[in-house]
């Protein structure tokens, strides 16, 4: 009789205990985080259509919040408790080596691919043509944590003889996001800018301005687009509603209507191995991955 | 006064209806000014916010990265709140100067955001950031001058527009109460004034209906009036005049149907012609109000209509004068085509040959009688008093031209009723007598023998007076012989007595003593047949009665009985009292009895089973005298066991 009640009990408390993450989820929220691909506060418009879908089909609060540096993501991520993020490849794949995030989708652009480069470019008017034009310049890059903004940038000057930045140039700053970087060349406050081609061509399609008076002197070979990362600890039923209804979204009109505000055509399922031209461009530029911290 | 109403109704309906387009517009009009200081209010109040955004976000944008720094998601909600209430602002419909300035705030607005964009995230040295910094506070600062640039136009205009509502909320509520007080008064005064002119003809209306109600007809309004209600009053005014005459028509009409009925009621009692004629006479001249009237009728000896005596306001003389050849009264009854005939004026014309010759005839009215659609006569009425004949005069007399016709006849056939009774009754008179003369000639052979022996006795005593010499015998013979005469005297003196024809006399009887009579009358019968007789009489109540007559029934019951136990048997009489205080007299035999079938015929006259030994009146009479005793006559009968005759008189005949 004894042993029977106290199987019972056992019975009762194993499922409280297991219930209790979905308990967890369907009280609270789920908070992700964007980086400063461009202007925060537009970045933070074009996301909050799809925060808001998600939360509707989720069931669940899905709430957004802005890193303010790529570099400092990693531990952003941790102090704010997010839940995932939406991750550019360097970045993507720093969290993934040192946070264990599991990459869960990522868009295609409007050409179809779920890729991007980094552009290297000039005002169209410089002289500046190849890299030791570059020399003694000032040189606008996103984040040191970009991939797109930085990283190939480094890597391309590396394989062109350059070693030493701070030397090189006479000034280099990061403006935090892509199109800060661009319009700092545009606008005459840096000579040489460094920043994703999506969010290049994204402005030059808006504003004239930009594709007559920029020019591209370099581009790197395609990385992973913006990923949604998860960490690992969600329920994995949580996890797999998220990325079924944004890899679902194309197929329902109201998802299609908010993925063409966002500029995508769908979202594909990401893998840990999309990144794997991420450690080969930082091997390029002699960067080892997982000390990385993204910050000087 | 419909056209008043009418009037009055599209009057206030325009006043209502300018009254209400006033108060709409004025309402309009301030509501509008009210709704434009709402909305630069609410302007006011989005500046306001704007400015405390900016505020806001400038003070974020210097303690941004220290301590007192806010999170970057505040900032962006700030910054979205900025945003959203430039956006608002925008929207709003402005002047082309504040539009501008708006436009201004919007663009720098953008500056700001890239700026602070810009500023939050860029990683550069510290004099960049600084500077980067200061461009984004400088563009804030612009945006709170440009702002307070706009806020100053605006609460300009908020003033003068603030005034203006004032003012006009002013006015308004002035114009609106005197606008309502207006329409109030207007229409109280048409609502008074319509309600005076139903009011008054009404109450006039209703004050004639009472006064008609209680009884006074013909009452009529005084209305002055020159509306539909003057028309209803007036209306009212002849309905009331013509309800007066045809009540008076009415009464009049009733008065005379009242007096028809009384005379004609008075037909019913007349059994005599003269009556009636004076009945009519009188009635008619108190039906239509005549100088002269009465009846004619045929006199068929004479072949002439003649006027019958009495005649109201004739005398004897001048009725004897009217007289019209049959012909002639027959033609001027066909000239008129057999209605009433009515002469108002010149009535000295109509063919009545002698009829009124002397009589002074102004007007004439002849209404027909007719018997079975014969023409007898008419009822003549002249001179009338008031005025002319009319046909209410004809219809009236019409009726009792009628009942004269049927008293007449009534008349008629009471004097030959009256006729035939008496014949009957001496008829009956001689029956009664007969069946007596009948019943003596029965009693007779029964009475000789009694008489025979004293006559015997006397005979025989005589011859003895002739032999005998003493004295004292012969006396003592002849005191037989007398006592023998006396006898015989005595029962010739009764079959007088009851022969005799004589009147019915009522007296008090004792019904006890007229059985004991009867059955001394029927002794020597009794004497010489083998019939027993039981008699049981109860002291029963004087009676009144004819005793003779009682005598007559008794006797020929008892002779029945006698007749009918030829063999000998039992003759019962009985007298007692019934419980319905009559006398019951019950006379049985045990006689051969009466046939079912005849039984019901033993009272009818002349039925008899005595074959010449009898009338067949004796049942009959008797029957009728205890009728007329008010009693009855019941029979029980069995054939070959008896028969019952039970004579019931009521105690206290007259």
């Amino acid at each position: 009789m004894f042993n029977e009640m106290k199987f019972i009990l056992n019975f009762i408390l194993l499922f409280f205990v297991l219930l209790k993450p979905l308990e967890v989820f369907a009280e609270e929220e789920i908070l992700l985080g964007l980086i400063p691909e461009q202007n925060i506060f537009k970045q933070m418009d074009r996301y909050k259509p799809l925060a808001a879908y998600l939360s509707e089909k989720a069931g669940v609060n899905v709430r957004l919040t802005i890193l303010s540096r790529y570099g400092d993501i990693v531990e952003r991520f941790i102090s704010r408790g997010l839940d995932g993020a939406f991750f550019d490849s360097l970045t993507g794949m720093m969290a993934i080596t040192r946070l264990g995030v599991e990459p869960a989708a990522r868009h295609t652009n409007p050409d179809g691919k779920a890729t991007v480069r980094s552009y290297i470019f000039v005002r169209a008017d410089s002289k500046i043509n190849s890299v030791k034009d570059m020399k003694g310049k000032k040189v606008a890059f996103v984040d040191r944590a970009t991939a797109t903004g930085y990283l190939f940038a480094i890597a391309f000057l590396r394989e062109n003889g350059v070693s030493d930045i701070d030397r090189y140039f006479n000034e280099y700053y990061f403006t935090g996001s892509h199109d800060s970087a661009i319009y700092a060349v545009l606008d005459n406050r840096a000579d040489i800018g460094s920043a994703q081609d999506t969010i290049f061509n994204m402005l030059a399609s808006r504003d004239i301005t930009i594709k007559k008076e920029l020019r591209v002197i370099a581009q790197s070979e395609e990385l992973p687009e913006t990923t949604l990362c998860l960490r690992k600890g969600i329920p994995s039923q949580i996890k797999k509603r998220l990325t079924g209804i944004l890899l679902g979204m194309n197929e329902d009109p109201a998802g299609r209507e908010i993925l063409k505000k966002f500029g995508a055509l769908k979202f594909v399922e990401a893998e840990v191995k999309d990144f794997n031209p991420v450690f080969s461009l930082a091997r390029r530029a002699q960067i080892n991955i997982r000390e990385y911290k993204g910050t000087r | 006064m419909k056209k008043k109403i009418i009037l009055s109704l599209f009057f206030l309906f325009l006043l209502f209806t300018l009254g209400a387009i006033m108060t709409m517009f004025y309402i309009l009009r301030v509501t509008t000014r009210l709704d434009t200081l709402i909305t630069l209010h609410q302007v006011e109040i989005l500046r306001q916010d704007l400015v405390i955004n900016v505020q806001t976000v400038q003070s974020h944008l210097y303690t941004l990265g220290t301590s007192f720094g806010k999170e970057l998601d505040v900032i962006v909600e700030n910054v979205a709140t900025l945003d959203n209430a430039v956006q608002k602002c925008s929207g709003c419909h402005h002047s082309p100067e504040i539009t501008e300035k708006i436009k201004t705030i919007k663009d720098l607005t953008e500056q700001y955001k890239e700026a602070l964009s810009t500023f939050i995230t860029t990683t550069a040295g510290k004099e960049r950031v600084e500077r980067l910094q200061i461009v984004a506070a400088n563009i804030g600062t612009m945006i709170l001058t440009k702002t307070q640039e706009m806020a100053l136009i605006a609460n300009q205009r908020l003033n003068e527009k603030t005034i203006a509502a004032i003012r006009d909320v002013s006015s308004s509520r002035i114009i609106l109460i005197v606008t309502l007080l207006l329409c109030f008064f207007i229409a109280l005064a048409i609502a008074a004034s319509l309600t005076r002119g139903v009011t008054e003809p009404v109450s006039e209306l209703l004050k004639a209906t009472r006064k008609i109600k209680t009884g006074e007809l013909g009452y009529t309004t005084s209305y002055v009036g020159k509306d539909e209600f003057k028309e209803l009053l007036e209306s009212f005014n002849d309905m009331s005049i013509t309800l007066n005459e045809n009540n008076k028509k009415i009464i009049q009409h009733l008065v005379r149907l009242s007096g028809l009925y009384r005379i004609t009621l008075s037909f019913h009692a007349i059994t005599n012609v003269e009556d009636i004629y004076r009945e009519v006479s009188y009635g008619i001249a108190e039906l239509v109000d005549i100088e002269q009237g009465g009846v004619m009728l045929l006199d068929k000896d004479n072949e002439l209509f003649t006027h019958r005596s009495p005649a109201f306001g004739l005398a004897p003389e001048q009725i004897a004068r009217i007289k019209i050849p049959r012909e002639n009264f027959i033609d001027i009854c066909r000239s008129a085509n057999r209605r009433p005939l009515m002469v108002n004026d010149n009535a000295a014309s109509l063919p009545l040959g002698e009829i009124d010759r002397g009589l002074n005839v102004k007007n004439i009215m002849l209404i027909w009688i007719r018997q079975k659609g014969e023409l007898i006569g008419a009822i003549r009425a002249a001179n009338k008093k008031s005025g002319d004949f009319s046909e209410e005069d004809a219809r009236i007399l019409g009726i009792l031209a009628n009942n004269i016709s049927v008293a007449l006849e009534n008349a008629k056939l009471y004097e030959n009723l009256r006729k035939q009774m008496a014949e009957l009754k001496e008829t009956q008179e001689q029956l009664v007598q007969a069946a007596k003369l009948a019943a003596i000639g029965e009693l007779a052979s029964n009475i000789a023998h009694e008489i025979n022996n004293p006559l015997t006795s006397i005979l025989g005593y005589s011859e003895l007076i002739k032999e005998e010499k003493d004295i004292n015998n012969i006396m003592r013979d002849i005191e037989v012989i007398e006592k023998e005469s006396l006898r015989a005297r005595d029962i010739v003196h009764q079959l007088l007595e009851f022969s005799r024809k004589r009147p019915l006399e009522i007296k008090e009887i004792r019904i006890n003593d007229i059985m004991s009579e009867v059955l001394a009358l029927t002794a020597v019968p009794l004497k010489d047949s083998s019939i027993k007789i039981s008699k049981s009489y109860e002291d029963v109540p004087v009676i009144e009665g004819d005793a003779n007559q009682l005598k007559q029934v008794f006797l020929n019951i008892i002779n029945n009985a006698i007749f009918a136990m030829q063999d000998g048997g039992s003759l019962g009489i009985a007298t007692r009292r019934g419980r319905d205080d009559n006398i019951y007299i019950e006379i049985s035999d045990t006689g051969k009895g009466i046939p079912q079938e005849i039984l019901q015929r033993i009272f009818e006259p002349f039925f008899t089973t005595k074959q010449e030994k009898g009338t067949g009146l004796g049942l009959s009479i008797s029957y009728k005298i205890i009728q007329s005793h008010n009693g009855r006559i019941d029979v029980e009968s069995e054939e070959g066991r008896g028969t019952k005759f039970t004579v019931v008189l009521p105690v206290g005949v007259k």
